[in-house]
């Protein structure tokens, strides 16, 4: 019995566990590269902008607008064409996405109408960009006559392509306030429409606000549909309202990367730090929204 | 008068019927009960009683005044020197508007400063005439609301069913969105079929459309889509699937499976960055340091003469940009396999990485399988890499090095280019958009099939 060897310690089974342990740790190895590259793939993309471009970052950068040479080149009027644009599309798609939201999760009757609303939600959220550029020139542009290249214009199209991300958002934010407040607030005698103004609403408030910011912030980087509806027309004035000419952040780093004069590699890339620091700026916004207000019920 | 500037008064005089309202209102209250709805019930049904009315009637003057306003200025004096009717005058009345608003505004007819006075005349008469009847009705709707304010008068109904009206409108824009999309792309596509026949556009392999062209019977031949799915499919579904796969499920698994919680915490954002980054920053990056190295590469293998765009610069970034649709995706089709699964291979002497290839994945594959469409249906319809990084010649080729064009590049420059908006070049981008719109969707509609279908299996 002492003598006999246990079948683990033969020579073939040693050499299949060290062959299987082998596999474990290059399997292991090859997440962790995945990551890497990952990583510092986006390392040497800011890498590379913050080479390019910090040398641009001036005091006149910010206050110039465009012009024909690199030197005079600056993010003002298309900093205000974005501020416009965002004005817009924040004013159509927060109420209408909020109210819609509000509808869908707490007074539509389950029916077939009601599915209808919800496929087409789903599924205008999965619909590429550059689509809603088309609705955005057929519609507002060649049927409104409304006026191309405007701030409106873009508004109207992006608030359009952010409000099904504001309605997905909201209803999962009313979804998640517990019914038990409801039904406190039905049961000492407010109406549905007071329950839910008084105290779903609020409590929903900062979710619907993060999905707000995150919606508000792909719509600050969007450029595609922008391309279709005229903004990439050279706009060297800063547009004073939203009918005017303007030109936003992510079209004028579109616009500059075209230009042949070397001299534009800095400005391109100092203009894509200002709308990565927006950008950043949005989104931690909405993570301390979430961290701070949100409720665990 | 302002147009923006009537909308504030009706506002403004909204606020002032809700204070006056709920003021009466709240004289009429004599004890528990004695009302129907509370003083500021009365305040909203007021003050919606004016702002309603003004708007409607402010819309509808938007839409009738323009007309007016014409034929005011047409009958004029200064008119009589005005060509007959025709794209000509409109276009003069139209610029004469333009410096009637703004006098440094540049027009190019002559003729137009001469309308300008009339024209001004005109509407400034007609925007005081507008302005008159929209705060005509606010006053007339607030005066019979706040006749209504009685103890017994249902405010609170009445302001409900307005809101419940305003939340049914609201999520009627989705709808009407997409009906607007489906309605535009087809309608085009419709007058584009007139020109270039189906057949020809869907299965016709030479694409050279030219927006200045004249249209000819035999247009067709230049406007044969092939090479364009062909490009779009090889970029987005094929190089950008073969960075984005790997890469993506790897560290889906790695983080859910391997990594300590610390690296977790610090990863999944670094992810979550790469998804929010703007697609024309990973475009000016695909076409700034991508595109040359690619470029010094095919010199490198020998191809003489390489262009600076390339399919593989595009689809290199563009799978980078996928990376975290594909990881998180995945990391929820993995957590979703109940842990039984898992815990029961470990138990039998499986290593780990034999439990996620042999047990997990399979168990996760649908769910990992329409994440994947999800990411070729983004691949396919992202617009600024493709367009400052794969270039505009339609070539039928299998080489990565090649410069290749795609569906959402061709939409952009053929709109880019101030067509016509009815000639065959600007309608194809129509056409191309609603082959686009019609993939996306089924991609969409399958993978969301399947992840139900996943769910409802481990339930």
């Amino acid at each position: 019995m002492s003598n006999s060897v246990s079948i683990w310690q033969t020579e073939a089974m040693t050499g299949r566990v060290k062959k299987r342990y082998n596999a474990e740790r290059r399997f292991k190895a090859l997440g962790m590269a995945a990551i890497i590259i990952s990583a510092l793939f986006l390392v040497y993309l800011l890498g590379t902008m913050l080479a390019e471009g910090l040398g641009g970052l001036d005091w006149s950068f910010i206050v110039n607008s465009d012009a024909t040479t690199p030197d005079d080149a600056g993010i003002w009027g298309a900093l205000k064409g974005s501020f416009f644009t965002m004005i817009v599309t924040l004013s159509l798609a927060f109420p209408l996405g909020v109210l819609a939201a509000i509808y869908l999760e707490e007074f539509a009757a389950r029916n077939r109408w009601i599915g209808w609303i919800e496929v087409s939600i789903n599924n205008l959220a999965a619909v590429p960009s550059i689509i809603f550029g088309l609705l955005g020139l057929a519609v507002f542009i060649q049927t409104m006559h409304l006026p191309r290249s405007s701030a409106l214009v873009a508004g109207m199209t992006l608030a359009l392509m952010t409000l099904p991300v504001i309605v997905i958002a909201g209803r999962n934010a009313i979804a998640a306030v517990p019914p038990s407040i409801r039904d406190a607030a039905l049961a000492v005698g407010a109406s549905k429409v007071q329950t839910v103004f008084h105290h779903v609403l609020p409590l929903a408030l900062p979710g619907i606000l993060t999905g707000t910011i995150i919606g508000m912030s792909r719509a600050l980087g969007e450029t595609a549909p922008l391309l279709l509806i005229g903004m990439q027309a050279f706009v060297a004035t800063p547009p004073d309202g939203i009918r005017d000419s303007a030109t936003v952040l992510p079209m004028q780093v579109f616009l500059w990367s075209d230009e042949i004069d070397k001299g534009f590699v800095q400005t391109t890339s100092a203009a894509i730090l200002v709308l990565l620091v927006f950008l950043v700026t949005m989104n931690g916004l909405a993570i301390y929204l979430r961290n701070r207000f949100e409720t665990r019920w | 008068m302002a147009p923006v500037f009537i909308i504030l008064c009706a506002l403004g005089l909204g606020l002032v019927g809700w204070f006056t309202a709920r003021a009466k209102a709240r004289t009429l209250f004599t004890g528990r009960g004695s009302m129907h709805s509370l003083p500021s019930y009365h305040g909203w049904n007021v003050a919606l009683w004016i702002i309603l009315p003004a708007l409607v009637i402010w819309s509808i003057w938007q839409f009738i005044s323009p007309g007016l306003i014409e034929a005011e200025a047409l009958a004029s004096p200064a008119a009589a020197a005005l060509p007959d009717a025709g794209m000509l005058r409109s276009a003069i009345l139209s610029e004469a508007q333009k410096l009637a608003d703004d006098p440094d505004a540049i027009v190019f007819n002559p003729a137009a400063k001469e309308m300008v006075p009339a024209v001004s005349a005109a509407v400034s008469k007609y925007n005081w005439i507008g302005a008159g009847l929209t705060l005509l009705f606010a006053f007339v709707g607030g005066a019979y609301a706040f006749s209504r304010v009685k103890a017994a008068y249902p405010a609170r109904s009445l302001v409900e069913r307005t809101v419940m009206t305003a939340l049914f409108i609201a999520s009627l824009i989705a709808i009407l969105t997409t009906f607007g999309i489906i309605a535009s792309l087809i309608f085009e596509t419709g007058v584009f079929f007139s020109y270039v026949s189906p057949i020809d556009f869907l299965f016709g392999t030479h694409w050279a459309p030219d927006p200045f062209a004249p249209v000819t019977d035999n247009i067709g031949d230049k406007y044969g889509a092939i090479p364009l799915f062909w490009g779009t499919i090889f970029i987005g579904a094929i190089i950008a699937m073969i960075v984005a796969i790997p890469l993506g499920l790897m560290s889906a698994i790695y983080l859910t499976q391997y990594a300590s919680a610390e690296l977790r915490k610090v990863m999944k954002p670094v992810l979550e960055i790469l998804a929010g980054i703007p697609t024309v920053v990973y475009g000016y990056f695909a076409a700034l340091t991508v595109a040359p190295q690619v470029r010094d590469f095919a010199l490198y293998v020998g191809m003489d003469n390489p262009s600076t765009e390339s399919a593989l610069a595009a689809g290199l970034v563009m799978g980078i940009m996928i990376i975290p649709f594909v990881s998180s995706m995945a990391d929820d089709s993995i957590s979703a396999v109940p842990s039984a699964m898992r815990d029961g291979s470990l138990a039998m002497g499986a290593t780990k990485s034999e439990t996620i290839k042999k047990v997990l994945i399979p168990a996760a594959l649908p769910g990992i399988a329409a994440g994947i469409m999800l990411a070729v249906s983004r691949a396919i319809g992202e617009t600024m890499i493709v367009y400052m990084a794969a270039g505009a010649a339609a070539n039928l080729s299998a080489n990565p090095l090649d410069s290749m064009t795609t569906v959402t590049f061709q939409i952009a420059n053929l709109l880019k280019s101030d067509g016509a908006f009815d000639h065959p070049a600007t309608l194809a981008a129509f056409a191309l958009g609603l082959v686009l719109f019609i993939v996306t969707l089924l991609l969409n509609i399958i993978a969301l099939r399947i992840v139900n279908r996943f769910r409802e299996a481990y339930e």
